[in-house]
């Protein structure tokens, strides 16, 4: 048997670390690669100013629940930019079948554009946080430590979210487009976002509802879930990504090969 | 020792993939049912150029997908230095470099910056990527052009920058679908050359090709493959003696030869008119010329010219899968 294939077979803590590792290099050539296509740009960026004007104009939000709503809006579209477009793209460039023959897994290029995504998304996410912290600092108590947690934990739940939007084996980012539209545009018109959270069963299904109330508690309003509510919304939030991340590993395996076909 | 080990390695696309099991499905399971692959064997040795040879939809990168772990066997399995490729799949990925058919480099990279990435992703140390994407493109003929992004880059250097990423982990085993298919002369030399070179190291190939010639020259075996069975497999000599029965003699006489008369002498089969000449396929080379000269001699006809022709690879190929679609 060759001596390098089993050196590697034998060392399975080694190869899993190595595949960490790798879902960085995954990271960088995504980052670099991606942060300016325009269905990125689009959902990432015009997305977010344009549904912040559609819901706040005309509106008396309070300044608490604009920066809460405008952070979680702009964290949840941002850190769902990404990933979505990586797979198609790669796929109609013929760049993806040479990226899976080589020695990472399905998962670890799944990782890659987890970390990727999340890294745009609080970026991103980052603006109205400045925004509020110069121009509504007076009016409010900001814990900022709650809120970094907060953008943390839900920057990586919806960037996990968004491996679930890239699942269809298509060719064509457009269709992606379409697609994640129809399902992220619902989710946030179902959040309790730019308004007091108020507990209906089908704000609980948002993930968004969990972020928003950390912001709120953040900028000194009390949570919706009662005194443990960071810690539930935290918790909420893990489960949710950790929920995510399980499903796109298994229905990224099974779709993967149908963008081999032909 | 074998560095490449397939036993009956089949892949059927189609419904029969996604486990429908009412009755009504179930017929349709054999009616949508594709084998791309059906149950092929067979060994690569070590240090070995193996081409892969058919026609389009044989089933040559399918077969090649399956053993570079892109696609999953439906049945059969794939062993790389005695290894499950597809258990192992990591481990096994990581000795292979690869070229697919329809790859593309990353063009917002440079060619510079696509050899960075394959190599921090198969665990090049920074030191050495540099080093060998340094020497790689220098032997490519790619190092001037290194930190123009990839999008400038003509088919024949992108294909050599595919083919740099696939030598920067330095394989045991590179795996070429179609090489050099529509490259420029320049390319496909370079390409030709520089496979003979890494293969004289050692290194294991694997390869599918269209192009007789490629296959002529670069490989030390062959298998022919069509709707998915592999229809011959052995040496490009052997294959090429299958269509013995294949040589011609090319004629210019100065002039009164009848070609049916021709015809009528005992090794000639068949005789074809070409201008001012004759094209005769013949059954053995020495007694046909004997018996033309003889012929010629005695009807007082002077040679201007004559060729002979050795049975072409293509020809032998085509024969093959001629052979095969009748058999089937």
């Amino acid at each position: 048997m060759n001596e390098s294939i089993l050196e590697l077979k034998e060392t399975k803590l080694r190869t899993f670390l190595i595949q960490i590792k790798r879902s960085f290099v995954i990271t960088k050539k995504d980052l670099k690669i991606y942060y300016n296509k325009p269905p990125v740009l689009i959902q990432g960026i015009i997305f977010p100013i344009i549904l912040f004007i559609a819901l706040t104009v005309g509106r008396n939000v309070q300044s608490i629940y604009l920066i809460s709503g405008l952070m979680a809006m702009t964290a949840f579209l941002t850190s769902t930019s990404i990933a979505p477009i990586v797979f198609p793209w790669e796929t109609m460039r013929k760049t993806f079948e040479r990226l899976i023959t080589c020695p990472i897994s399905i998962k670890t290029i799944l990782l890659g554009s987890v970390w990727s995504t999340f890294i745009y998304g609080i970026i991103f996410s980052l603006i109205p946080l400045i925004f509020g912290m110069l121009f509504l600092s007076p009016q409010l108590s900001i814990n900022l430590l709650i809120i970094i947690i907060g953008m943390m934990v839900a920057g990586l739940a919806f960037a996990c979210f968004s491996l679930i939007l890239s699942v269809p084996s298509t060719d064509t980012p457009g269709n992606t487009m379409i697609f994640t539209i129809l399902i992220k545009f619902p989710l946030i018109f179902l959040s309790p976002i730019f308004m007091p959270i108020n507990l209906t069963p089908i704000a609980f299904i948002s993930p968004l509802t969990y972020f928003v109330d950390i912001v709120n508690i953040g900028l000194g309003d009390i949570s919706a879930f009662g005194i443990f509510g960071v810690l539930f919304d935290i918790g909420i939030l893990l489960a949710f990504g950790f929920g995510f991340l399980l499903l796109a590993f298994a229905l990224h395996g099974k779709t993967l090969e149908r963008r081999f076909r032909g | 020792m074998e560095a490449i080990i397939v036993n009956n390695l089949s892949k059927h696309f189609g419904l029969v993939n996604h486990g429908i099991k009412n009755r009504k499905r179930e017929k349709n399971q054999q009616e949508t049912t594709i084998k791309a692959v059906d149950d092929i064997t067979f060994e690569v040795e070590e240090g070995e150029i193996f081409g892969f040879l058919g026609p389009n939809g044989a089933g040559k990168t399918t077969t090649i997908r399956m053993m570079t772990g892109v696609l999953k066997p439906t049945t059969g399995d794939i062993k790389i230095f005695g290894v499950d490729a597809w258990q192992n799949q990591i481990a096994v990925k990581q000795v292979m470099g690869n070229v697919p058919e329809m790859a593309n480099v990353y063009v917002s990279f440079s060619g510079w910056q696509n050899l960075m990435f394959v190599g921090e992703i198969y665990g090049v140390s920074k030191k050495e990527r540099i080093k060998k994407a340094e020497d790689l493109l220098k032997k490519f003929d790619l190092y001037e052009k290194r930190n123009l992004k990839a999008k400038k880059y003509s088919k024949g250097m992108n294909q050599r920058l595919l083919l740099c990423m696939a030598l920067m982990s330095n394989p045991e085993i590179l795996f070429l679908d179609e090489p050099t298919s529509g490259l420029d002369v320049q390319s496909a030399k370079i390409i030709k050359q520089l496979i003979r070179e890494y293969n004289t190291q050692g290194m294991t190939i694997f390869l599918t090709t269209h192009d007789m010639e490629v296959a002529n020259e670069l490989c030390d075996r062959i298998a022919i493959i069509n709707h998915g069975k592999i229809i011959s497999l052995d040496t490009p000599i052997n294959i090429r003696k299958i269509t013995q029965d294949y040589q011609a003699i090319d004629l210019y006489f100065t002039d009164g030869v009848k070609p049916q008369e021709i015809k009528n002498l005992q090794s000639i089969r068949e005789v074809q008119e070409i201008q001012e000449g004759l094209h005769i396929i013949v059954e053995n080379i020495h007694d046909s010329i004997c018996e033309i000269t003889d012929y010629v001699k005695s009807h007082n006809i002077k040679i201007k010219h004559l060729s002979t022709h050795q049975p072409k690879l293509e020809e032998a190929f085509l024969k093959i899968i001629e052979r095969g679609i009748k058999n089937e």
